[in-house]
């Protein structure tokens, strides 16, 4: 059999030109499948349809788009002009408009379905789109000629070899009985709570091979549309690396002491403490440390941009201005505003596999727990990406608010998130103490070391932070930030 | 009465085009693609066919060839529209005017009163 005569693969993949949207599809579309895209009005479809027009039209494709009652072409070629993966030199021969409203209108369903047949083959398209399958649907004589519709359509897709894409509003249940012959549903759609407002993509059905399970975040940008797979239906099965006696530190010589074997290369850690404690200060220096050692470090911060956070800890002896100038220290400064808790989880981790990050600081991780709209997610997110840090090497430390500064209850949420899969635990706290206002710092705990449990005062100083000597003096419920000598009042 | 011929396979725009047209005292005939557009033709030559560029069963490009291989139509004037950018169709067609979708009305009505006034000149 010459390679001429070798049949076409079955399961060859139609890449939909959406990042993202691939990995969440096992690959891409199957060829020759049909897939009905569903959402309301603005969720994206003729967005993402046109997307994987122009990305296929590149790739030598034709693709033919059939209207029935949607915007005008022009109107829908003016809203695509300003978008990145438009390119008007596909048209008409890379991507081909026609309506068909008026054969439906006139010819109902055979007649659209004969259209599409003639107009596929006299385009020599690979890729149909039909813009509009809610009109066919209430076109239809009844249910049985609407699934004949489909199905007839099935056929020509495969005989002819196109991967058609059919685009409807959502109407009632969005995986319709009407559909359930189709290759594949993908639904787009809006959610709202309060004020705020975020895309999400859930594939309800898939023929040919295994999807991501569950819901996805998109969003749309001049770029197009971007889908963000969670990262939890993604997350790696196999066990992250040993890493053997790989130790390291967090670069301050009198709190290194206090765990000398130093922290487990891999791990995660948090340091909990109010505003001001030393959170930042703490998890600079780690990064600082770990630059000195020859590693690239990332800071991933939400609150004080770039040239802020490197003034403040510069005052505290910390350099990492030239660092970040010489591209060995990685930033990302995500303002808290709506993100989304994926795509925080994408820049992070692009960066630490790109630039093979060793040591990431995450300052602020109560604005990334903020990012979810459904805060049943945390816990399984944290240990996803806890998981996935640990795989490429990575040590982390996470730095957390507490919410109170002082007062007799500690806010720690053992159970929650980061604190729920954490090896290393710090505890920053501000006390009350002979007239002054002193910092605190503690470990709670760590895995796999030794480590010294006692209470410590530490002072940021232009030469950096130093841990002090235990107490002298007998103090007890310092951790409350109210002081008191045993046997005695407070302070 | 002059009679203007127009086919688009979009509805709406091709109703649109034919209400003003008609204000504007022209005849009007309408067809959804280029086939029902020389089968119209046949019924009743027009002076001036307004063809949109990309339409099913028998498009743009494959009509004006169409016309202009019958001697019968040599003095029917010609003129495209597209959403598709029209300057790259006036360097394959020289001579014949395009309209760019979406077209301003007095534009349209200026040009094709030209097209019109260049065939009785």
């Amino acid at each position: 059999m010459s390679s001429s005569e070798q049949p076409a693969r079955q399961d060859a993949r139609v890449s939909t030109g959406v990042p993202g949207l691939d990995a969440v599809l096992g690959g891409g579309l199957v060829s020759s499948g049909v897939y009905i895209v569903v959402g309301e009005p603005g969720a994206g479809k003729t967005l993402f349809a046109n997307q994987l027009c122009y990305h296929q039209g590149r790739a030598g494709a034709r693709c033919l788009y059939v209207t029935l009652l949607a915007e005008s072409h022009a109107r829908m070629l003016a809203n695509m002009r300003d978008m990145a993966f438009f390119d008007s030199a596909l048209l008409p021969e890379g991507v081909y408009y026609v309506s068909g409203f008026r054969t439906l209108e006139e010819q109902g369903l055979p007649g659209l379905l004969e259209l599409l047949r003639r107009e596929v083959r006299n385009h020599n398209a690979s890729i149909l789109v039909l813009d509009g399958l809610v009109q066919a649907q209430e076109a239809a004589g009844s249910s049985r000629d609407f699934k004949k519709f489909i199905h007839e359509l099935q056929v020509a897709a495969g005989l002819t070899r196109f991967t058609a894409l059919l685009l409807t509003s959502a109407n009632g249940p969005a995986v319709h009985p009407e559909y359930t012959m189709v290759d594949g549903i993908l639904e787009l759609r809006e959610r709202t709570q309060g004020v705020r407002s975020w895309r999400e993509l859930q594939v309800r059905k898939f023929r040919g091979s295994a999807t991501l399970h569950g819901v996805h975040s998109f969003r749309i940008t001049s770029d197009g549309l971007e889908v963000f797979p969670r990262l939890e239906s993604r997350v790696q099965r196999t066990p992250p690396p040993d890493p053997g006696a790989h130790r390291l530190h967090l670069g301050v010589p009198s709190l290194d002491a206090l765990f000398p074997e130093g922290l487990a290369a891999g791990s995660t850690s948090l340091v909990l403490g109010p505003p001001g404690a030393g959170k930042t200060l703490l998890g600079s220096s780690f990064l600082a440390e770990g630059l000195k050692q020859g590693e690239h470090c990332l800071y991933m911060g939400f609150y004080e941009p770039p040239n802020r956070l490197l003034g403040k800890v510069a005052s505290a002896g910390i350099d990492m201005g030239g660092a970040m100038a010489d591209g060995r220290l990685s930033f990302i400064w995500q303002p808290p505003s709506e993100c989304i808790l994926d795509v925080l989880a994408d820049q992070l981790l692009s960066v630490v596999r790109r630039r093979n990050v060793k040591r990431v600081f995450v300052d602020g991780l109560s604005a990334m727990q903020q990012a979810s709209p459904e805060p049943a997610r945390i816990n399984s997110f944290f240990a996803a990406l806890t998981q996935e840090l640990r795989c490429t090497g990575t040590t982390t430390l996470f730095g957390m608010e507490t919410p109170r500064l002082f007062g007799p209850v500690l806010d720690v949420p053992m159970e929650v998130g980061p604190s729920a899969v954490a090896e290393n635990l710090f505890f920053l706290r501000h006390v009350e103490l002979e007239g002054r206002l002193r910092k605190l710092l503690s470990i709670f705990k760590m895995r796999d070391t030794h480590y010294d449990p006692t209470l410590r005062e530490f002072v940021v100083t232009p030469q950096g932070i130093e841990v002090l000597p235990p107490f002298s003096v007998a103090v007890d419920t310092l951790l409350t930030g109210l002081a008191r000598h045993p046997g005695a009042g407070h302070f | 009465m002059e009679t203007v011929l127009v086919v688009d396979d979009e509805q709406g725009i091709l109703e649109a085009l034919a209400d003003l047209l008609r204000e504007e005292g022209y005849r009007v005939l309408t067809a959804s693609h280029g086939r029902e557009a020389l089968e119209r033709m046949a019924e009743l030559r027009p002076d001036l066919v307004l063809t949109d560029w990309m339409m099913p069963v028998l498009d743009g490009p494959a009509l004006i060839a169409r016309i202009r291989a019958e001697p019968a139509y040599k003095d029917v004037s010609l003129m495209g529209m597209s959403a598709v950018d029209v300057s790259s169709l006036r360097h394959l067609y020289p001579g014949m005017p395009f309209l760019q979708k979406p077209f301003d009305i007095h534009a349209l009505m200026r040009q094709v009163r030209k097209a019109l006034d260049g065939k009785q000149g």
